[in-house]
């Protein structure tokens, strides 16, 4: 006998397994859905009840970050999720552990309106349901020439002014990816190059920050002038600090996309695809961005100006993005952490 | 009532100004929870309960808020329940008990959280099937315990066993022996054992981040999860609630059980 | 009672220090040392030999740096938190009723907060732009403000915040078992309060000492967010190699090493440090 049977075994003979929670028959069918947990109230009344309606079905939830929830997920070996909401950076990684399904585009027929950004970014598997960008946000009133270059983060007049994104967040690889630039190098090949880039960034560094709460307090506070950031913080920033101003990069920003995807474990795979299929529609994509939860990745959604100023909204803006290639990132990623840990942490 | 001992200014002195430290970031988070701006600042601009009538309206935070509650109150409660019989055994019973198990009842605060957790889910919630709320509910207990039993222990450590033995030689039945008379005895490091306990479970995030599971989840992942996307008050007002509710916990504590309780 | 005659059965009495510690011993035993130990269990090994993770581990110069830093930052921390908490303690020990209520609640509070905010609050106070820098400012002590934050010291300040309320609450019970008369006999026969407090409540405050020593010591060793928020990547700690192995890189082998480590090293310690307390504890013999 293994060791969790064995375990098994003496639990139920010591009666420590409560009763009637094995072999709870399902009645209903039950979707489950593994995402943020953010924003709860609105997902419920844009989503998930008009959902229940059109599937008579009943939807549980599991709330995390990506890590945990991608944790889970692989410790469950695939399985107890219907549907995951990811990064694409997670995602990424899922799809390198084998947790998800591919997906069939005959099963969602919304996909032919999406931009083509998320139709299809990670070869075959779940589409993305709405788009961000990192860049740099700095304070315009203390910050003088305006920064419009990735390369402008090296400049001497930002000594101890600038706020990094952790290696281990969203952002972070990507700064490495720039200061290869900056280096003018590819920093998957030439990594020495890339990070010796970063060590001369170091003493432009306040602290670099792990969540976007902190990043927010650092610039309230005053620690930091510059960030580089996503797009969703901007506002916070702003009602913080009035003068805080999104960079208008020559060299671009970047895309996050947010994916989702089945699991290989799924056991409600007919109704998952509905319900991914649900959230591309053109209906909910407007409702979300209205709102200000989501930014559209739908062509089909039309907002005002006023309304778009908070997101990255149109094929104009889209089409400028660059995307990071997170398969060479996610085998990089262990390499690169060590390497920052280096610089950062001696 | 009169002081008992004399205590030396010097040392009122030194206790004050620690009090004072420990006081003064409070104001701060205090004044966060109410300032009208969707971040945290200091000192608060304008006023507003918004904040705080945000934990009650989010259906996530009432929801999760119950659970932790729950989670936290049972999980004292059964680590004091197996805990101080093993305190009061490791006290009274010191030479028939190896001397390594009391350390034993520290393993759970010593193992770094996140790899308990990991262990717990990987071999209890998947490899036994217990149900997430179950396994959520252990792993309150187990990191409950070491208070439950050490703090105990630190007060059985002073207490006189020759009383309780003089009480069961006059015939007082054993059991009784320990509730009339050991009980009231070391009662503070109970009060003491519970709030450590409590505090713990209810401010938990790395071992329930492996143990909740689809439907079940706990207030501190929901803030974590609140946080994500939004960066204001609410976590201060959070802060601000708990304190309240240890307040009203308290005072229940003192009109129930009587002033001395938690002075003796 | 029935339960009673039960209590005075031969048998049962001989048993009973295994009947009353057995059911949570058999809780740690099966829920903690079994899941856990087979966890770390399967660092011993992996592809590249027996024991290669670990090597792996001390080959690096920066993850000895950390080692040895997390060691010393919650040393400081466990001896500062211990003399404070102990002072404090002390005076909440031996205050009337309410005064007391108050105290401990007053003590109590800073474990409510959210790390985010406490830290935010720390901002307030430490920060370039904060409130100590605006008054050394304005006294014209500095002509320039400076960052206390990031620094070794920022961190064990934040971290002594809160654990000196841990101490509090495991001392202040301890301390109140002390009988007065005991106190009061040494010092009506003449003995100084130096003498009193060495000779007397030392050793009988000495287990919960230990306790809450051993009880600050672990915490600070696995705390994560802490050093995170007010070190930052330059006060690195265990903790936080171990979260990025097992949350970003999702190296379960890795992060169980390193759990490893900080495990055989926090045991090493305790067992050091309640030696030595035991040592210099003129009772304990």
């Amino acid at each position: 006998m293994n060791y969790s049977n064995r375990l098994r075994a003496s639990a139920m003979a010591l009666g420590i397994v409560m009763a009637g929670t094995f072999g709870a028959a399902a009645q209903a069918k039950t979707l489950t859905i593994s995402w943020w947990g953010y924003n709860g109230d609105k997902l419920n009344a844009n989503i998930i009840e008009p959902f229940k309606k059109i599937c008579g079905c009943d939807i549980v939830f599991e709330t995390g970050n990506n890590a945990d929830r991608l944790n889970k997920l692989k410790l469950r070996d695939g399985k107890g999720v219907d549907v995951i909401y990811l990064t694409d950076s997670f995602s990424q990684i899922g799809i390198a552990e084998g947790l998800f399904q591919k997906v069939d585009p005959a099963k969602l027929p919304n996909l032919a309106d999406l931009y083509d950004i998320a139709k299809n970014p990670q070869g075959g598997y779940g589409p993305a349901y709405t788009i961000g960008r990192v860049g740099i946000v700095y304070d315009s009133a203390k910050v003088n020439p305006p920064i419009t270059s990735w390369n402008d983060l090296w400049r001497a007049d930002l000594k101890g002014a600038v706020t990094l994104p952790g290696i281990t967040t969203t952002a972070g690889p990507m700064v490495v990816l720039q200061a290869g630039k900056n280096a003018k190098v590819d920093a998957f090949s030439d990594a020495d190059k890339a990070f010796e880039s970063i060590g001369k960034l170091k003493a432009n560094v306040a602290k670099n920050y792990n969540t976007g709460s902190e990043m927010v307090n650092l610039v309230s506070t005053g620690e930091a002038k510059v960030a580089v950031t996503q797009d969703f913080t901007l506002a916070s920033l702003k009602a913080a600090v009035p003068t805080m101003t999104w960079a208008q990069l020559s060299d671009g920003d970047i895309a996050t996309l947010n994916t989702v995807n089945i699991p290989k474990g799924s056991e409600n795979v007919e109704l998952a695809y509905q319900f991914i299929n649900f959230i591309l529609s053109k209906e909910i994509q407007q409702i979300e961005a209205e709102q200000g939860v989501d930014a559209p990745v739908s062509t089909k959604v039309q907002l005002t100006p006023e309304q778009a100023k908070i997101w990255t909204y149109g094929a104009d803006m889209i089409s400028k993005l660059n995307r990071l290639d997170y398969v060479k990132l996610n085998q990089a990623k262990t390499d690169w952490i060590d390497r920052w840990n280096e610089i950062f942490s001696k | 009532m009169i002081m008992q001992t004399k205590l030396h200014p010097a040392l009122i002195a030194i206790a004050s100004l620690i009090f004072l430290i420990l006081i003064a970031p409070l104001f701060i988070i205090l004044g966060a929870a109410v300032s009208d701006t969707p971040f945290l600042t200091f000192p608060p601009q304008g006023f507003t309960l918004k904040w705080f009538s945000n934990i009650f309206q989010i259906e996530a935070f009432r929801t999760t808020a119950i659970t932790s509650l729950q989670i936290a109150f049972l999980g004292t409660f059964l680590a004091l329940l197996i805990g101080i019989p093993a305190a009061y055994a490791l006290n009274r019973f010191k030479i028939r008990l190896p001397s390594w198990l009391s350390n034993v009842f520290v393993l759970p605060i010593l193992v770094p959280e996140i790899v308990l957790g990991f262990s717990l889910m990987k071999n209890i919630t998947i490899g036994l099937q217990l149900p997430v709320y179950t396994t959520l509910l252990l792993g309150h207990t187990l990191l409950a315990l070491p208070y439950a039993v050490r703090v105990v222990g630190a007060s059985l450590a002073s207490f006189d066993f020759s009383i309780e033995e003089a009480a069961i030689s006059l015939g007082c039945p054993p059991l009784k022996t320990f509730l009339t008379v050991v009980l009231p005895n070391i009662s503070a490091g109970v009060v003491a054992a519970f709030i450590l306990a409590f505090i713990t479970s209810i401010n938990d995030v790395s071992i329930s981040l492996f143990l909740t599971g689809p439907g079940v989840s706990t207030l501190p992942i929901q803030i974590l999860a609140h946080m994500e996307q939004f960066f204001d008050p609410t976590i201060a007002s959070v802060s601000v609630l708990l304190m309240l509710l240890t307040v009203g916990v308290m005072a229940i504590v003192e009109a129930t059980l009587g002033l001395t309780f938690l002075t003796k | 009672m029935l339960a009673d005659r039960w209590l005075r059965n031969k048998m049962v009495k001989r048993l009973s220090p295994w009947i009353l510690a057995g059911p949570a011993t058999f809780l740690v035993l099966i829920f903690l040392i079994f899941p856990v130990g087979s966890t770390l269990f399967a660092t011993l090994t992996d592809a590249k030999g027996w024991l290669a993770p670990y090597m792996a581990f001390f080959n690096s110069s920066l993850r000895r740096t950390v080692l040895m830093r997390t060691i010393e930052i919650s040393l400081i921390t466990t001896v500062i938190s211990v003399v404070l908490g102990f002072i404090a303690a002390y005076v909440v020990a031996h205050v009337p009723g309410r005064l007391k209520s108050i105290m401990i609640i007053a003590a109590v509070f800073p474990l409510l907060t959210g790390v985010v905010v406490r830290s935010f609050a720390w901002l307030i106070l430490l920060g370039k732009n904060g409130i100590l820098n605006s008054a050394l400012l304005s006294l014209g002590l500095i002509a320039e403000p400076f960052s206390m934050l990031y620094t070794k010291g920022a961190v064990i300040a934040a971290m002594v915040y809160l654990f000196v309320p841990l101490m509090i609450l495991t001392l202040a019970g301890v301390l109140e078992g002390i009988p007065k008369d005991v106190v009061e006999a040494a010092s009506s026969l003449g003995a100084k309060p130096f003498a009193v407090f060495r000779q007397v409540i030392l050793p009988l405050a000495m287990p919960g000492l230990i306790i809450g020593a051993v009880l600050v010591f672990t915490g600070s060793f696995t705390s994560y967010a802490t050093p995170q928020l007010l070190g930052g990547e330059r006060q690195m700690m265990m903790g936080t190699f171990l979260y990025q192995r097992a949350m970003v890189t999702f190296d379960w082998t890795g992060a169980s090493t390193v759990a490893a480590i900080m495990v055989v090293v926090t045991i090493a310690i305790v067992v050091l440090m309640t030696r030595l307390a035991r040592r210099m504890n003129p009772m304990a013999a």
